[in-house]
């Protein structure tokens, strides 16, 4: 089935876990969950010898243990769980992961942009139906979430704060009441929760004053904030994770050079450090310098190598990529870049380990002259 | 593989031990497998340790487990004399902690150095003593008691640096946030110890720990498997699982490291200073007790024991002066200084208090400490003195007896954090207090815990409650930090602190204000109304310049010389920064003479300038009254002054000198001898590197412009003592600069000393005006005309004159990039001429708009015939005795280079009016005549 597909969902790719999981699974669940809390962590974290199990499980978001644990159990209890953080730091990932583990089902989304409106929340209406019979349960179209409260599942809202503070607010009887009433029919009209219902929301900390969340809707929700990956340790892990994936996805057989990757990682972690001390937007690169982001540039340099390329990933074609992908505005990002290139991939080339920053510094150089 | 057989009390856990260990390495690859050795040893540590004549207790710090275990055995066995790990030296001050309110540290210092690189001075080594550890309760045990001696065995502060590896090492990192905020900032940058330090030798072990035990950090851990599990323990099981973590750690080290070789030689240091005090003093090793870090007590040199022979040497101390003393500590500082995770000592101190109330226990406590002693209710029955027993076999198989929820302690968290986020600013609901509660046992249980700890109720309540992050406003875990126990910061008791410290309190009473509290508290000081509190306002600029900013802060009032304020108002907050001034107490026995010290100490440095030198003159007046010090400190000045081969602080030490002499000549009859010897010396001085810096590049205009300024402005004063005003006129006309802000400088300076007049300066200037090939370089010239304020300010009206054709004459493009320039120039260099020049300008302009129309420049009006109009000649006795006697008259013209010819005396109209209207009024002049004669 995965083979059919552009991109699984996380119940289908790791269908066969999960079931695992579940008939090894004799801990407590709370609701009507597949899995219980501990079976959740391990099936997002991965799992240790010490777990004494019989496979291994893989891991498949990473960071902070307690951010995963604290998401479970916020899951769990009253409250929504929204998950909050800079712009690629696998908040919507974790979101599936979760969705995925609780009860096979991580599709019920809801988009949250300017457009979005209550009816995508709640419900609307199939009109040539209504026309034809009149409004009746048959001719509502329920939204994602009000299914996912008819089934007992998660519902998950793609970043909230992109859609308006009164589109939003209709969450706030979905959370505390736990019923949609729909006045529209008269008979049947409540559509209540069952349990296992919950939803998660993410959103990003950019946005931050676009839509702010009402007093009310916060209340409701369990705030958990994801911050950007900084450990190159575990920056390195996440990337080989998801490039991989990638490469799969793409059937795409090409070797990532671990100097390669070191570059790559090493290059974030310096424009991280320039933009932190900036002290003006202009200063810094508009980019978020995220974990995603070094993603994007190590799938586009592949891409590129594979199609265009002799099939072998260049520092050359790296440096491209990456110069590609970060210069959003001109002059401001092409000249943090300029700097950035000769005042600090220059003396790190003229190193002794230097070799490989050589034809980075180059292929960086290259794209700069056509861009500028 | 079974060793059950094997003697001794631990035989069958040893080889339950080695049996796993088989199975293991039967699961591995191949090859020598350390793991048996490994696990047979600990068993064997434990062993030995237990065997050991002389009782060994291991602790480790900041433990609540250790303490409690530490007074019930202190209770039962009641030992007559107590060796404790730390440095010997400290001995005398922890009587003194009996003054002080817990946690304080003891503290070694030196700035004097022997034998140590002068570049670690000065030398600073602390040990915080907490109120919820073992160490803490053998020391009130020991003091209180009667008839108990305190013994410290561990090497003494100089050994401690004695044994630093010379080469800069690496800076020690821990896995706890950097702590921020002044109370983590406690210590300074002191070397820390501590007793029972017992941690992971090596980041890997540590890391595998966290992630196992599925916590965050070290503090965690070990609270979670360790702490919890033998806070109820009896004291067997407490010294076995001790000795066995310390064996396991040691164990789990790198194998050569310069770290383990100094452990080592405590060990070594520790058992031979036990030997000998049992030696001298004939105690009874059955009446005494070693309490140590279980590191420590798992030790395998072969010193270890009392029976052992093997000899050590201990190398004498350096004749470093080592100053003893307390000062506050803080909770957060410990934590800090010993990468500990942030709350995780003040979490020890709330399961401490707990403990004690659970438990029954009365814990010793010194007498006299500030604070409430803890009630308690029951004794808890002793554990007999036996032979040593098997309680490592249970401890590891089986799970600690469980301690079920307290649900009334975390309500209780729950309802106090809501309360107190609501009080910051927080949008916390009872319904919040009902999440964290509910949370709080989901993640225990997601976490395989029985009951939630502390850890995972900051967890929950930071999901519950927080949802923005404002700036300046406390986190969630920050409050319930504060909620568990939060922040406590010690206090050094009056009676212990050094003289220095006291008599500052002593002699700041008279402000009636408590200044042993933490909080900032304002004075007013009425000078005029209350003469009495002059001495508080003197002592209170002292401390200014001694301590750091913000400890005492004028709000109102300063202090420079000529001046003399009425009313001071201040912000003093001394009590929280009790250490500057104990480690002050360190350097002198009162304040002022350590002033006087770092006085003498900034100007006898080799790098000392003479600028530095006259502000040390100046502090030394403003701070000390000035007298012999000052005058010291001024000969130095004077000394410095003609050693100097630049001249880069000439601005700094003409706007000092000038103060000064303005000073000494406002309140003395005479000026000092060495203000004397400083103008002379500098007018020498400053004559000589005038051609040179006149042409060095490096040498700024603003440099020379303050020579000159020196040399002028000190003149009159210089020649009267024997100086000479041809050695400045060599000087300039020595001069030849080529920078052409220099050169205006240089035209200026001859003008004011009349080498050059002012009409063939205006030519010269307007020359430059008409070159257009000079014309950029012309605001470089105003430049220096400007500098020429300092030395000349006579010349203001041609400066501006100058600067008028300037702005008159010169293209935009020239004009306009300069004009900033001058500006910022002006103000950041010259601040005081600036009124001088507006002055002038203000003289010279017109004042109203009209006014400008009809206006001609002065510069333009005045007659361009350079002829002297003829001196009006008269008729009379004097042109008559002059016109008598030309050869007089021409020589004198000759000898002043004059030759002006004779004009014959006319008498004019006004003449003759003159003589009739004297003739017809004889009266008049006679009378006048006699009013002048009498």
């Amino acid at each position: 089935m995965t083979d059919e597909m552009l991109r699984a969902p996380a119940e289908v790719k790791y269908a066969e876990e999960l079931d695992w999981l579940e008939s090894v699974d004799d801990g407590p669940k709370p609701f009507s969950w597949r899995l219980s809390p501990r079976m959740v962590r391990l099936f997002v974290l991965g799992s240790e010898r010490s777990d004494g199990l019989d496979r291994e499980i893989s891991q498949k978001w990473f960071g902070d243990r307690s951010f995963v644990e604290r998401s479970i159990v916020t899951l769990a209890s009253d409250r929504g769980l929204l998950l909050i953080g800079d712009p690629g730091t696998g908040k919507s990932w974790l979101a599936e992961l979760l969705s995925a583990a609780i009860c096979r089902n991580s599709t019920m989304v809801v988009q949250g942009t300017a457009g979005t409106t209550e009816d995508h929340i709640k419900y609307s209406w199939n009109v040539s139906m209504v026309i034809a019979k009149g409004q009746s349960r048959e001719s509502m179209i329920p939204s994602p979430i009000m299914t996912a409260m008819e089934q007992g599942t998660i519902g998950r809202f793609e970043e909230l704060t992109r859609s308006t503070s009164d589109v939003q607010d209709a969450l706030i009887s979905i959370l505390s009441e736990k019923y949609v009433s729909i006045p529209e029919l008269d008979a049947d009209n409540i559509v209540f929760a069952k349990p296992g219902f919950s939803i998660i929301a993410t959103a990003n900390s950019r946005d931050r004053g676009v839509n702010d969340l009402s007093s009310a809707l916060k209340r409701r929700f369990n705030f958990v904030r994801i911050p950007v990956v900084t450990s190159k340790r575990s920056e390195e892990e996440i990337v080989k994770f998801r490039t991989t994936e990638l490469l799969r996805r793409h059937r795409i057989d090409l070797d990532v050079p671990p100097t390669l990757l070191d570059i790559l990682l090493q290059s974030f972690a310096d424009l991280r450090a320039a933009a932190a001390s900036a002290t003006s937007d202009d200063e810094k690169l508009e980019s978020a310098l995220s974990t995603a982001e070094q993603i994007g540039v190590l799938e586009d340099a592949i891409l590129h190598s594979q199609f265009f390329g002799d099939r072998t990933l260049r520092a050359e074609t790296l440096a491209g990529s990456l110069v590609g992908s970060l210069a959003r505005r001109s002059p401001e990002d092409l000249a943090i870049l300029n700097k950035f290139w000769h005042g600090v991939i220059e003396p790190r080339s003229k190193q002794d380990d230097g070799a490989p920053w050589q034809a980075f510094l180059e292929g960086g150089r290259q794209a700069l002259g056509t861009l500028s | 593989m079974s060793e059950a057989t094997l003697p001794g009390p631990f035989g069958a856990l040893r080889g339950q031990l080695l049996d796993a260990a088989a199975a293991f390495a039967g699961d591995g690859p191949g090859g020598a497998d350390p793991v048996p050795g490994i696990l047979a040893g600990m068993v064997d540590d434990v062993d030995r340790a237990l065997r050991e004549e002389l009782e060994i207790f291991p602790v480790c710090h900041h433990s609540p487990a250790s303490a409690l275990a530490m007074t019930r055995r202190l209770r039962e066995k009641r030992p007559t004399v107590i060796y404790l790990e730390l440095c010997e030296d400290l001995r005398p001050l922890l009587d003194e902690l009996r003054n002080c309110r817990l946690p304080v540290a003891l503290q070694a210092f030196a700035t004097e150095l022997d034998d140590f690189p002068a570049t670690w001075a000065p030398l600073s080594v602390v040990a915080p003593v907490t109120e919820a550890s073992a160490e803490y309760q053998a020391i009130a045990y020991a003091l209180e008691t009667p008839g108990v001696e305190l013994v410290l065995v561990d090497r003494s502060t100089d050994h401690v640096f004695q044994w630093e590896p010379r080469t800069p090492a690496e800076p020690a990192t821990g896995d706890g946030p950097e702590g921020d905020g002044e109370e983590a900032a406690l210590h300074g940058d002191a070397v820390g110890i501590e007793i029972g330090d017992l941690r992971p030798r090596f980041a890997e072990l540590e890391a595998h720990l966290l992630h196992h035990g599925k916590v965050r950090h070290w503090s965690e851990w070990w609270d979670q498997y360790v702490e919890q599990p033998l806070v109820g323990a009896d004291y067997a099981t407490y010294r076995q699982v001790m000795v066995m973590i310390g064996s396991l750690f040691r164990r789990l080290r790198p194998a050569r490291d310069a770290r383990n070789d100094r452990d080592e030689d405590r060990e070594r240091y520790m058992w031979t200073r036990m030997r000998e005090h049992l030696a001298a003093s004939g105690a009874d090793p059955a009446r005494c007790l070693y309490v140590c870090g279980a590191f420590h007590a798992a030790s395998r040199v072969e010193q270890f024991g009392l029976r052992a022979q093997a000899p050590f040497e201990i190398t004498p101390r350096t004749a470093t002066r080592w100053q003893y003393g307390l000062i506050p500590s803080s909770h957060s500082a410990i934590e800090a200084q010993f990468g500990l995770a942030p709350g995780s000592v003040s979490i020890a101190a709330a399961t401490w208090a707990k403990a004690v109330k659970r438990s029954g226990v009365t814990p010793f406590r010194l007498k006299g400490q500030e604070g409430k002693p803890k009630a308690s209710r029951a004794r808890r029955p002793s554990d007999p003195d036996g032979p040593v027993a098997d309680r490592l076999s249970g401890f590891l198989s089986q799970p600690p007896a469980p301690d079920g929820l307290d649900e009334e302690e975390l309500l209780g968290w729950c309802v106090d954090i809501v309360r107190l986020a609501r009080r910051n600013g927080y949008l916390a609901s009872t319904a919040d207090a009902i999440a964290v509660f509910e949370t709080s046992i989901l993640l225990a249980n997601l976490r395989g815990r029985r009951r939630p700890t502390p850890y995972d109720f900051q967890d929950a309540a930071v999901t519950c409650i927080e949802k923005d992050t404002v700036p300046g406003r406390r986190d969630v875990r920050r409050l319930c930090e504060i909620l568990l126990g939060g922040d406590r910061v010690g206090q050094v008791g009056y009676e212990s602190l050094p003289p220095l410290a006291r008599d500052v309190l002593d002699r700041l009473e008279p402000l009636g204000l408590d200044l042993t509290r933490r909080t900032i508290q304002r004075a007013l000081l009425d000078l005029g109304a209350d003469p009495g509190l002059r001495p508080c306002s003197d002592l209170l600029w002292v401390l200014r310049r001694l301590l750091p900013d913000d400890a005492v802060r004028p709000i109102m009032g300063s202090r420079r010389l000529g001046e003399r304020p009425i009313q001071e108002s201040w912000d003093l907050a001394i009590g929280r920064h009790q250490r500057s001034i104990v480690e002050l107490g360190y350097e002198g026995v009162t304040i002022e003479q350590v002033l006087e010290q770092r006085l003498r100490r900034a100007v006898a440095d080799p790098k000392a300038t003479a600028a530095v030198a006259l502000e040390a003159v100046e502090d030394a007046i403003l701070y000390l009254g000035g007298g012999r010090v000052a005058d010291d400190l001024g000969a130095r000045a004077v000394a410095l002054l003609a050693a100097e081969r630049t001249v880069d602080d000439a601005p700094d030490v003409l706007r000092r000198i000038r103060r000064l002499l303005a000073h000494y000549r406002a309140t003395g009859p005479a000026l000092p001898e060495w203000c004397e010897r400083f103008v002379t010396a500098g007018y020498a001085h400053y004559c000589t590197l005038l051609p040179t810096a006149f042409v060095d590049e490096d040498t700024g205009v603003r440099q020379v412009a303050a020579m000159l300024g020196f040399l002028f402005g000190m003149e009159g004063l210089a020649l009267s003592l024997g100086c000479d005003h041809s050695q400045l006129e060599l000087a300039v006309r020595q001069s030849h600069p080529e920078a052409p802000a220099k050169v205006a400088l240089l035209w200026a300076t001859q003008t004011q000393l009349g080498l050059l007049a002012l009409d063939a300066l205006r030519s010269r200037y307007d020359d430059l005006l008409a070159n257009p090939l000079v014309v950029p370089s012309i605001p470089l010239y105003l430049s220096g005309f400007v500098q020429a304020l300092e030395p000349a300010p006579s010349l203001a009206p041609v400066i501006v004159e100058v600067m008028s054709k300037a702005f008159a004459r010169l293209p935009d493009p020239v004009l306009l990039p300069w004009l900033p320039r001058l500006i910022t120039t002006l103000r950041e260099q010259a601040p005081e001429l600036v009124p001088v020049l507006v002055r002038e300008a203000g003289r010279v302009f017109p004042a109203s708009l009209p006014a400008v129309d009809a206006w001609v420049p002065p510069w333009f009006a005045r007659p361009s015939a350079t002829v002297p109009p003829p001196i009006p000649t008269s008729a009379g006795a004097v042109a008559d005795l002059v016109a008598g006697h030309p050869a007089a008259c021409d020589a004198v013209a000759g000898l002043l280079g004059q030759d002006a010819g004779w004009r014959a005396a006319t008498g004019g109209a006004g003449q003759d009016q003159v003589t009739a209207l004297l003739a017809g009024h004889g009266d008049t002049g006679h009378a006048v005549a006699a009013l002048v004669t009498r």
